[in-house]
């Protein structure tokens, strides 16, 4: 595409046709439409949402999970040194 | 008459293996007061252990129990060529039950002490073994000793773990209290040991090491012995009440 089919383009695009009008009188009447709707009395302020009581719920369940978790299990190296105990002295 | 001279054959051969079975009695015996020294090749492949072989001036202890071994094994003397230069017997030991450990020494025929010992899984594989391979000419004067088993033991211990099964042929010798919390009877076939611990924690499985939870702790079995009957003896137990093995405790290491 050239310089010339360019501008032509550019030139088509900035000419306003019915189409364009109808489109930009639809969204005026839509928008006042809306603004008539929503004319009411602004709401109460909502109230600030309340974090700490998650927090502390989260970190109750990860206390209780750490206390209760099973022991994890010794190595096998822990049974061998019951045995060597009992082998005799100099093994 | 062939019967006849079978059954006398067998008699024969009892009586031999009664021989066999005292003189390494009194071997062992001897061995409590004398021992040899010189260098000493020592390798222990079970329990395993990163560096298997080591020397050492003398020959590890066995715990060997006579009365025990006489009637947990079936002793064999054989000829052998001589341990460290000197002339020896080879006795071997195979138990009579079960799966445990055999064993083989060779005794010093001048001294009647053993030269070298070595214990044998039942499918051959080498569990450990002692060796000299140079001794001293004179053997040196030693106290050595085993603890007697105390008397009711066994029912204690039967008595603390209901529906424990004793491995074929093992009995318990004593009980000691475990640092770490709970405690630890050991079991003896006059010559094998196992470990059997009563422990707040489990342990993982391993070769030689079987476990599970019984109430609020764990009971392990630890020792050379196949998996299989490792956990059958675990398998029935039932509870555990630990109320009757305190007058049997070992008294606790000294601790100024």
């Amino acid at each position: 595409m050239n310089d010339t089919e360019l501008d032509t383009l550019l030139a088509h695009a900035r000419t306003e046709t019915p189409a364009d009008a109808g489109a930009a009188d639809r969204f005026l009447a839509w928008h006042r439409a809306e603004q008539a709707g929503t004319a009411l009395p602004s709401p109460a302020p909502r109230a600030r949402p309340v974090w700490w009581p998650a927090l502390l719920g989260a970190a109750a369940v990860l206390t209780g999970a750490l206390v209760l978790r099973p022991a994890p299990d010794l190595p096998a190296s822990a049974a061998y040194d019951a045995y060597q105990g009992a082998l005799g002295e100099g093994w | 008459m062939r019967r006849t001279l079978g059954l006398a054959g067998l008699l024969l051969t009892g009586a031999a293996h009664a021989a066999d079975v005292d003189d390494l009695t009194a071997a062992l015996r001897q061995a409590r007061t004398l021992a040899a020294r010189g260098t000493a090749e020592v390798s222990v492949f079970f329990p395993p252990r990163a560096v298997p072989t080591r020397t050492a001036a003398t020959l590890p202890a066995v715990p060997f129990r006579p009365a025990l071994l006489a009637a947990h094994f079936t002793v064999t003397r054989a000829d052998a060529p001589p341990v460290a230069g000197r002339d020896v017997t080879r006795f071997d030991l195979v138990p009579k039950v079960g799966q445990a450990a055999r064993w083989t020494l060779w005794v010093d025929r001048a001294w009647n002490i053993p030269l070298a010992y070595e214990e044998r899984m039942p499918d051959g594989t080498l569990a450990r073994r002692a060796t000299f391979t140079q001794v001293q000419p004179q053997a040196v004067k030693v106290k050595r000793g085993v603890p007697a088993i105390p008397a009711g033991l066994r029912p204690a211990v039967l008595a603390a773990l209901p529906g424990l099964r004793l491995p074929p042929g093992f009995v318990p010798t004593g009980v000691k209290v475990r640092p770490a919390g709970g405690l630890e009877v050991t079991l003896s076939d006059g010559a094998n040991v196992l470990a059997l611990v009563l422990a707040p924690r489990n342990v993982r499985a391993a070769p030689g090491v079987a476990s599970r939870r019984v109430g609020d702790g764990f009971v392990w079995l630890v020792g050379n012995l196949p998996a299989a009957p490792l956990r059958s003896a675990l398998a029935g137990i039932k509870s555990v009440d630990l109320a009757g093995l305190g007058t049997f405790l070992a008294p606790a290491a000294s601790n100024p």
